[in-house]
């Protein structure tokens, strides 16, 4: 298993998509399969989920965007997908597989390392703020291919160089600069060249794009769609922004109180969302076409651990439709083609 | 009423091999801020937006130019004479988890502003404490619950209300919201900005609004006026909505075809604008500023800076030789339900 891991790695094969690979993506089947998860952290009330009973399949060679406020448990969902679920959070439930990999939650120590980088590509929050001030990038790169035992190490930089070329930078210069010479925008695309660089073929995205302006941002989204396509890559994107997932992933996933409340292809959900939440969220969105008098703030705030009701459904408090029915139990996920919802009221609408 | 007028402000910058280089933020910048009314900054980050805020705050000097309140030119009065027209205009902050004190109580934080303005005004305590609660309500908030409250026990939307509700402690004329709402839950945005729309008729203050984020800037309010800052000067100015579907400066056409595009709603707008490269502050021109990355620069945008006006017969002001009409802004589906 290690012999093979260490082959494939100091392997470039991956960059050059053989015809027979491109087939395996379009036929649909899911390279991440998240089942039953729940995250529980301690609190002075006993464990609570910040993430309870989710299920979500990412699609191969496809972005699925995951949205959702602050505290709505997106970061900790995407971080069980590198087995990085921080202390005191444990998963006390369910499981993670990723294709090639397995199991995710069942490695640890070594194997796991090995994971991290090598298959899985992480862009974590802020990572403009993530590089090491006292390096230049090209030193970052090496680091990184030393600490996985590449042994190619001027393979890894050529692949370096490649990907910052293909974001439009001038390779050469970025790889001998320190992260302060570098725009908010060309770190972005660092963090984002770091993650590939080991040829990972899942890549996740946290907030990529929060702190940047809006031409940058443009362009970053630009380059993520770029990337993805060119390698072939299954991504997960998670942004506050509901605009920012629906422009770049083809699957969106919305998230609330620890639960997926509605997931399904982008277009299909927007255009017809079906859990209130996910319409609030869109009515709720100041937007630069359509009339102005139709927005509407949701009412209440998003629930911390603390606050998220015990019983029934999570969105009640806040919810325009919310019956008895909901207060009693939680509710079902509803399946309508290929979107599903967990709403006891939509459940009853006809499609 | 605050007029800017050709205001300038130069910082000193560090370093560089060939000595100190200066970095211009505001070269001459016009903008005239109504009573009740509604102005909207929007650019790029190093613009100077932020800068012009802060200026009109009092928190950064200015070189150049004058900055006019109710007749008032602060460049004739002594920097500490001008500190009581700056007290007309207060600042909202980008972070509220940071703008507030998390020792104190919200009670605690609105006491002090109020007594201040107490003295002014000879009140007494009790005019302080009701005061207190009437501006909390004002900005949507229950007074019984977030007096005695630390700012950590409040969410990032209460703790913003609350922000605004301290600077309306003073009686301001203008609330500079720099960046007021990105910090906030998307759920939470809107109502924010509908707060800000609402006080310009409540208490007839008038708000300057910065912000990189276009979309929102529609939202507080009737009437808003938008400015669009590129590297300092104004590049284009007019009614909000006129600017923001039919804009007539290349740039602010490539800022609105930057906005994301909701599929399954909206399609994008046919004619999107890209600056040809990224921005880059040392390159100064002669011309057009924007016209070492503009798509459609002719051979004499380079020549001389143009000036605002409405060539072109447009409703708005632009700096621009060759405005031309191009469908950038996203349009949603017909008969779409959101």
């Amino acid at each position: 298993m290690t012999a093979g891991a260490e082959a494939a790695r100091s392997e470039p094969a991956r960059s050059e998509p053989a015809p027979a690979r491109a087939s395996e993506h379009l036929d649909g089947s899911a390279a991440v399969r998240v089942r039953d998860l729940t995250v529980a952290f301690p609190t002075p009330d006993g464990p609570l989920p910040a993430v309870s009973s989710v299920s979500l399949d990412l699609v191969r060679g496809q972005i699925t965007g995951l949205v959702g406020e602050s505290g709505s448990g997106k970061s900790t969902l995407a971080l069980t997908l590198l087995n990085a679920v921080s202390d005191p959070g444990r998963v006390t439930s369910g499981s993670v597989t990723i294709d090639g990999v397995g199991d995710v939650l069942a490695l640890h120590g070594k194997s796991l390392r090995r994971v991290r980088g090598a298959s899985i590509g992480y862009v974590f929050q802020a990572s403009q703020n993530s590089l090491n001030p006292l390096k230049p990038v090209g030193k970052q790169v090496l680091d990184l291919g030393r600490s996985h035992g590449v042994a190619d190490l001027r393979g890894l930089l050529r692949e370096a160089r490649s990907l910052l070329d293909d974001m439009g930078m001038n390779a050469e210069r970025v790889l001998a600069s320190y992260q302060h010479e570098l725009s908010g925008g060309m770190r972005q695309r660092v963090g984002i060249a770091l993650a590939l660089v080991l040829n990972a073929h899942l890549v996740i995205l946290d907030e990529p794009t929060t702190a940047l302006d809006m031409l940058t941002q443009a362009s970053v989204l630009e380059i993520i769609r770029k990337v993805h396509a060119r390698r072939h890559l299954t991504t997960l994107i998670i942004s506050h922004d509901i605009g920012v997932i629906g422009d770049l992933a083809d699957r969106i996933a919305v998230m609330y109180a620890g639960r997926i409340v509605e997931d399904g292809p982008t277009r299909q959900v927007l255009a017809s969302p079906r859990h209130p939440y996910t319409r609030g969220l869109l009515t709720a969105m100041p937007r630069i076409a359509g009339d102005i008098g139709q927005a509407q703030p949701l009412p209440g705030r998003p629930p911390d651990l603390t606050s998220i009701p015990r019983a029934g459904c999570v969105f009640r408090p806040r919810c325009p439709l919310a019956t008895d029915a909901c207060g009693q139990a939680e509710p079902p996920v509803t399946e309508r083609g290929d979107q599903r919802f967990a709403c006891f009221v939509a459940a009853g609408e006809a499609s | 009423m605050i007029e800017i007028r050709e205001l300038t402000k130069t910082f000193a910058g560090r370093g560089g091999m060939l000595g100190r280089s200066a970095v211009p933020a505001l070269r001459g910048v016009d903008v005239t801020i109504p009573d009740r009314g509604a102005v909207s900054l929007i650019g790029e980050s190093g613009c100077g937006k932020t800068t012009l805020g802060r200026i009109l705050c009092g928190l950064e000097p200015f070189d150049g130019g004058d900055i006019i309140i109710d007749g008032q030119s602060l460049r004739a009065l002594k920097p500490k004479d001008r500190v009581r027209y700056f007290r007309r205009v207060q600042m909202i902050h980008q972070d509220p988890y940071s703008a507030l004190n998390p020792t104190r109580t919200i009670g605690q934080i609105l006491a002090d502003p109020l007594a201040l303005r107490a003295r002014q005004r000879d009140a007494d305590r009790d005019w302080e404490r009701s005061r207190r609660a009437e501006l909390l309500e004002l900005v949507g908030l229950d007074p019984d619950y977030v007096l005695p409250r630390y700012p950590h026990m409040l969410s990032g939307g209460m703790r913003q209300r609350v922000v605004i509700a301290r600077a309306l402690t003073v009686d301001p004329e203008v609330l500079v919201a720099d960046e007021a709402v990105s910090m906030i839950d998307v759920s939470l945005r809107l109502g924010i900005l509908q707060l800000l729309g609402d006080l310009r008729a409540k208490v007839g203050v008038s708000v300057l609004f910065i912000t990189h984020d276009v979309a929102t800037a529609r939202y507080i309010g009737d009437g808003g006026e938008l400015y669009v800052i590129y590297r300092g000067m104004v590049i284009e100015q007019g009614q909000t909505d006129t600017i923001i579907h039919r804009p007539a400066h290349p740039y602010t056409q490539s800022l609105m075809s930057a906005i994301p595009v909701l599929r399954g709603i909206e399609n994008p707008g046919p004619d999107a604008v890209m600056p040809t490269g990224p921005l880059d502050e040392r390159v100064e021109s002669p011309g057009c500023l924007f016209e070492p990355r503009c798509p459609f620069a002719a051979a004499d945008c380079a020549a001389a800076v143009p000036r605002l006006s409405q060539l072109g017969g447009t409703e708005q002001q632009h700096a621009c030789l060759y405005p031309e009409r191009r469908s950038v802004v996203a349009v949603p589906f017909a008969g779409s339900a959101t």
